[in-house]
């Protein structure tokens, strides 16, 4: 326990340390380098941070729940892929190349749904036939990489859909007015609410409520919620399948904000999947601190408009990497994290 | 805090590597082949519900994979670059390293080659024999490069603790991208319209010597041979290669050993690094001849993985694995001239192997359900 205290104290050093860093980075660059800081950080440019960010934020709570049960889902960046190309797929069918934003928020709803499905059979072979995480994980990646443009193709002759219909901002009569405060919180997209409230829910149901404590007693001491009488299957069960359904609804939100889908490369999820297990790496296993982090990776991912309007010349395509090197840096300067115990332990049951 | 946070990882990898040992060889042969036709079986069913005809996907498959010389030959092209890729993955995974970056080693293995070579050739004659060192000396360039590359995740690992599965897919994505960048911009050839390096002289080319296929030469083939035999003795008779194993075989008993695991893995690393960079070298020049964006030259780094899963991380069984994998990729090219059928379908079932593979469990029930245990248990 000890430990423990010892450690949060450390985490908490580090994230100020990291912190300052930031802002010591910021003011030199203002000051040496004369780049232009207060074009950068415009009240656009924190609107978009906040809309991709929400992807990231709604697969990196799906994977923290996953993992606090004890199951290393790594397989969100598939999840994903099938979220986006699914919500793409139902309102193009729904809609045409026309949709409206009903076509668009039931194509929201299909591609959860679907991806439940598919974190249901997933989850069957994790926890019922004790596949390898780590390996059954990747290939979720390359099935979604596979499978995800093929439907496109199948649909749209291309790997890439046409232009459908991108998620309308929701106006607050009124407080949309309010300087600065207004146009990025009531006059904004509401998945952007969605993911907000996602990660609140989240952090009550895990620390305030008893299937909160079976999730974190499934991935810490299974053992013990064997003895309470809970079956630590069926805590897996649900863990995995809600962690796959929000991967599934991040894809989905990225789709909606992009407007279309993309299947060229990586596809449009490009690496969001993996951005989001490192969110919640950083985030300490706390929902909100997970979506905390992915306002960080929203923000690199956002840097090269502002780089642009800003006048500052870097190639698109190097700027475009920011958010992998964040990661690696992330990954290195906060180290390993202390994952719940049991993680990749099958479990099985005394009777 | 940190001897204690490591060995969560350190513990599932143990337990993932220990449960991969505890099948047989003739367990290993069923998995994978049942996981092969269980991961095509879908792919049918998918074809035929996307309204197109599986038999004839299925003739398809077989015609595009091994069906005449031309496909065969098609097939040991991608074969070769599958069997370097593939080894490279193997070398990790046996030490218990997920080494996911193998494509991005690949990338910057096959970058480096073309831009060595294009730097060097205008200091020798344009002789074969110069064709031959320049050859040499940019494979050289290719596997430090590429093992300096996957040297870093390795260190990152090793001395910080940063989980290696994300480190090495975001190395992925640099890599891809700066590579890109650089073929479009500074390495661009002269006067091209597409964003490639110049292209490689003319005699800086292996022989073909049985195929007609210009982008296979057995030369290639046995470069690749020569390495899964180099890596298989280094595995089974030396001493790095000893480490290697037990610390993927169980970490406590390598450590109690004396085997130092911190350095271990960045030796894994770095040699898996370098044969992926051979594998970047061998694609450089004897498929492509010139680097274009790496974002389309195929995911040679990726389908590794499910090589060497299939070949259960053995060195010797990536070969007849990659001869699979080289023949469905094949496949692909073929089925995409002359077929409806969106090629995608097969890196689907490729992921589909995978997934199989790694869920051993599921066949070993099914077997004993159906009765048809004998073989499997």
């Amino acid at each position: 326990m000890s430990g423990a205290t010892l450690e949060t104290g450390e985490r908490t050093r580090l994230l100020v340390g990291g912190v300052l860093v930031v802002v010591a980075i910021a003011v030199l660059s203002t000051t040496v380098f004369d780049l232009p800081v207060a074009d950068i950080l415009t009240v656009g440019f924190v609107e978009r941070l906040l809309q991709a960010a929400s992807p990231i934020a709604l697969a990196a709570i799906g994977g923290l729940y996953a993992e606090k049960s004890g199951v290393f889902n790594i397989g969100l960046e598939g999840f994903m892929i099938f979220g986006a190309v699914t919500a793409a797929s139902v309102t193009f069918l729904l809609g045409g190349e026309g949709p409206n934003q009903a076509d668009l928020w039931v194509g929201i709803l299909g591609a959860t749904v679907v991806c439940t499905l598919f974190a249901f059979a997933f989850a069957v072979l994790l926890v019922r036939y004790q596949a390898n995480q780590i390996v059954a994980g990747l290939a979720v990646w390359f099935v979604g990489l596979g499978f995800g443009p093929f439907l496109a193709v199948l649909l749209w002759g291309n790997r890439n859909s046409p232009g459908l219909t991108s998620m309308n901002d929701l106006t607050v009569p009124v407080l949309s007015e309010l300087p600065v405060v207004g146009p990025l919180l009531f006059d904004t997209s509401p998945l952007v609410w969605l993911a907000a409230l996602v990660a609140v829910a989240a952090w009550v149901v895990l620390f305030r409520t008893k299937y909160g404590y079976w999730i974190q007693a499934a991935g810490e001491n299974p053992e013990a919620l064997d003895t309470a009488g809970i079956d630590v299957a069926r805590v897996r069960y649900a863990a995995v399948v809600f962690s796959g359904a929000m991967a599934g609804l991040g894809g989905a939100v990225l789709m909606a904000h992009a407007g279309s889908f993309t299947g060229t490369g990586d596809t449009m999820v490009n690496g969001r999947g993996w951005i989001a297990i490192v969110a919640y790496l950083f985030g300490n296993y706390n929902p909100i601190g997970a979506a905390a982090a992915a306002l960080l990776f929203g923000g690199l991912d956002m840097l090269q408009i502002q780089f642009q309007t800003a006048g500052i010349e870097l190639p698109n395509r190097l700027v475009n990497l920011f958010p992998y090197v964040a990661v690696v840096v992330v990954l290195t300067v906060w180290g390993s994290t202390r994952m719940p115990s049991a993680v990749g332990e099958h479990y099985e049951s005394e009777e | 805090m940190s001897a204690d946070d490591s060995g969560g990882i350190r513990d599932l990898l143990d337990r993932a590597a220990a449960r991969a040992l505890d099948l047989t060889v003739l367990e290993r042969l069923a998995l994978a082949a049942a996981s092969t036709v269980l991961a095509l079986c879908i792919g049918l069913v998918v074809v035929a519900a996307a309204g197109y005809d599986p038999v004839a996907f299925l003739a398809n498959v077989f015609e595009g994979s091994f069906g005449d010389a031309s496909a065969t030959a098609r097939t040991l092209k991608f074969t070769t670059v599958l069997v370097l890729t593939g080894v490279a993955v193997a070398i990790a995974f046996r030490a218990g390293v997920f080494n996911i970056g193998v494509q991005g080693q690949f990338v910057v293995g096959g970058f480096v080659t073309v831009v060595t070579i294009l730097w060097l050739a205008p200091m020798l004659p344009a002789s074969p024999a110069a064709g031959v060192v320049l050859m040499v000396l940019g494979t050289f360039a290719a596997v430090v490069a590429a093992g300096l590359y996957a040297a870093l995740p390795g260190v990152l690992k090793a001395y910080a603790g940063a989980n290696e599965i994300i480190t090495t897919i975001m190395l992925n994505f640099v890599a891809t991208g700066v590579v890109g960048y650089l073929v479009e911009g500074p390495f661009r050839g002269e006067g091209n319209r597409a964003p490639n390096t110049a292209r490689l002289p003319e005699y800086v080319s292996l022989p073909r010597v049985v195929f007609e296929n210009p982008d296979f030469s057995v030369v290639g083939f046995a470069v690749a041979l020569l390495v899964v035999a180099l890596v298989a003795v280094l595995m089974v008779r030396t001493t790095v290669g000893y480490d290697m194993v037990t610390s993927g075989y169980q970490q406590a008993a390598a450590t109690y050993s004396g085997v130092d695991a911190k350095r271990t893995i960045v030796t894994t690393m770095t040699l898996s690094g370098m044969v992926a960079g051979v594998a970047g070298a061998v694609f450089a020049i004897m498929i492509q001849g010139y680097y274009s964006d790496p974002a389309g030259i195929g995911t040679y780094g990726f389908d590794a993985i499910a090589v060497s899963l299939l070949a259960a991380n053995n060195p010797l069984g990536v070969v007849p694995a990659s001869l699979l994998f080289g023949g469905l990729d094949s496949a692909g090219s073929y089925i995409s001239i002359n077929s409806d059928v969106p090629v995608q379908l097969i890196d689907g079932i490729v992921g589909l192997v995978v997934l199989f593979v790694a869920a051993p469990e599921l066949f070993r029930m099914a077997a004993r359900r159906t009765g048809l245990g004998g073989e499997e248990r």
